[in-house]
């Protein structure tokens, strides 16, 4: 494959990603919030960016993570940069760590999110550290966010990445692309 | 080789740069840059779209789940309602005669909050920020800093805005803090300041009380006016526990919000505090 069409195919990749994330965004903000107490909403986006950013690796796992998470800040971030930082450094190391693992087993991908959610968590804990002076109770945190997020997020990964597994194989994320 | 040592690097870079956006960005910005008003313009009637069918199949679920209980509590609903007009009319009546008293002083007053009210049209839902998005901007007169509240009590102030949506910081969040005193004594010396709790999630915390402030569990909290933000005399929650703070100099108290944060739906954003010359 030419540079040219790699970068054709990232960009509708990208294209893709960022509709797909508008629509998360607008869902788990309008719509599930309405369902879900906020100490009980899993981060669609986060399983999602973790679980592409493993099959495409850390290339463009930097930039999906950047659009993700620069995303998110419009709708919800307490300033411009804040999530993208977290989900663009989470999906760096994921892509690198896919290197090393089978992506046609679950068991990888799944310990993957889990491990991505800690890290995602914590990275937003010290980030409100740095920039606000109170990060809050890392034990607290440790428990009701890190641990259980990244339970439900081990869930979430079984029914996400097949599906997106799937979905790439079969060219869903080209479908902008010319032929 | 080279070409991971050259993604590590541009990675690193990026990572300076989100840095510095965070920097310059947090707490300065007021209103969104032009491209981030046009997407948000285009997505507030979305959000409202999908917030509105929520609220619908939330209510709808839980009318078929509470029938009965909810005949129950439309009844005791019918009682509170009759027991509020009456109050109501001992409140009119007691406004007046505070009139007629202020009119003897020579006061000049104006008793009158302008609201504007608002639909809630989406909510942080990462754990760590306790914020909405409402459906009026800067179009409809909101400004930043501005008291948004609800029936019930102080519900949060006004952070950032694009044309028809803003973002609105709850009381609930750990960056938020206000100043706030104690209803049934209403101590001038026993101002403390109420602060989000993160650790007991949808909870208060009011820090900085003087060891000889009297609180008692139950009694209300309200907001003592200063810093011109949020105005007088609202109320914030009610105390759950007291107890003195980690060095055992001041006191410090636990408070339940009047207002329920999970069930947000319309509230109000104040244009203009009352003021008394």
């Amino acid at each position: 494959m030419s540079e040219l069409e790699i970068n054709k195919h990232n960009l509708s990749l990208y294209l893709m990603v960022f509709l797909l994330s508008l629509f998360i965004l607008v869902l788990e903000g309008s719509f599930l919030s309405v369902f879900f107490k906020s100490a009980k909403m899993p981060d669609f986006l986060l399983v999602m960016l973790v679980c592409l950013a493993f099959i495409w690796g850390e290339q463009t796992g930097i930039v999906l993570g950047l659009l993700t998470g620069l995303l998110q800040d419009l709708f919800f971030g307490p300033a411009l940069g804040f999530f993208a930082l977290a989900k663009m450094v989470v999906a760096y190391l994921v892509g690198l760590t896919a290197r090393e693992v089978y992506k046609d087993q679950l068991a990888g991908p799944m310990l993957i999110v889990f491990m991505a959610t800690f890290v995602h968590e914590f990275i937003i804990f010290f980030l409100r550290l740095l920039f606000w002076g109170h990060g809050g109770d890392f034990f607290y945190f440790l428990d009701v966010l890190f641990l259980r997020k990244a339970a439900y997020h081990l869930l979430l990964a079984m029914l996400f990445y097949p599906l997106l597994y799937r979905a790439g194989r079969r060219g869903f994320f080209h479908v902008f692309q010319k032929q | 080789m080279e070409q991971t040592t050259r993604r590590f690097f541009v990675f690193l870079t990026l990572i300076v740069l989100l840095l510095a956006a965070i920097f310059f960005t947090g707490d300065y910005r007021s209103r969104y840059t032009f491209a981030e008003d046009l997407l948000l313009i285009g997505l507030s009637p979305v959000q409202g779209f999908f917030s509105q069918l929520g609220w619908r199949i939330y209510r709808f679920t839980q009318a078929v789940r509470d029938h009965n209980a909810l005949v129950e509590e439309n009844k005791a609903l019918r009682e509170e309602l009759a027991a509020r007009d009456n109050l109501r009319y001992q409140l009119m009546e007691l406004q007046k005669e505070n009139y007629r008293l202020r009119q003897m002083l020579n006061f000049k007053e104006r008793v009158s909050y302008e609201l504007l009210p608002a639909q809630v049209i989406a909510r942080d839902p990462s754990q760590w920020f306790e914020t909405i998005t409402i459906n009026r901007g800067y179009a409809d007169g909101v400004e930043r800093n501005m008291a948004v509240v609800t029936s019930e009590g102080l519900v949060g102030n006004v952070t950032k805005l694009a044309r028809n949506s803003a973002q609105v910081l709850l009381l609930t969040d750990s960056r938020r803090a206000v100043s706030a005193m104690v209803q049934r004594t209403r101590e001038p010396g026993a101002v403390g300041i109420v602060e989000g709790y993160p650790e007991a999630k949808g909870s208060l915390r009011m820090v900085n009380i003087p060891p000889e402030a009297r609180l008692q569990v139950g009694d209300t909290v309200i907001s003592a006016g200063i810093g011109g933000i949020f105005p007088k005399g609202l109320i914030i929650g009610h105390i759950v526990e007291t107890g003195s703070d980690q060095y055992g100099l001041l006191q410090q108290a636990i408070i339940r919000p009047a207002v329920d944060f999970n069930r947000l739906e319309e509230v109000f954003v104040v244009l203009q505090l009352p003021y008394e010359e």
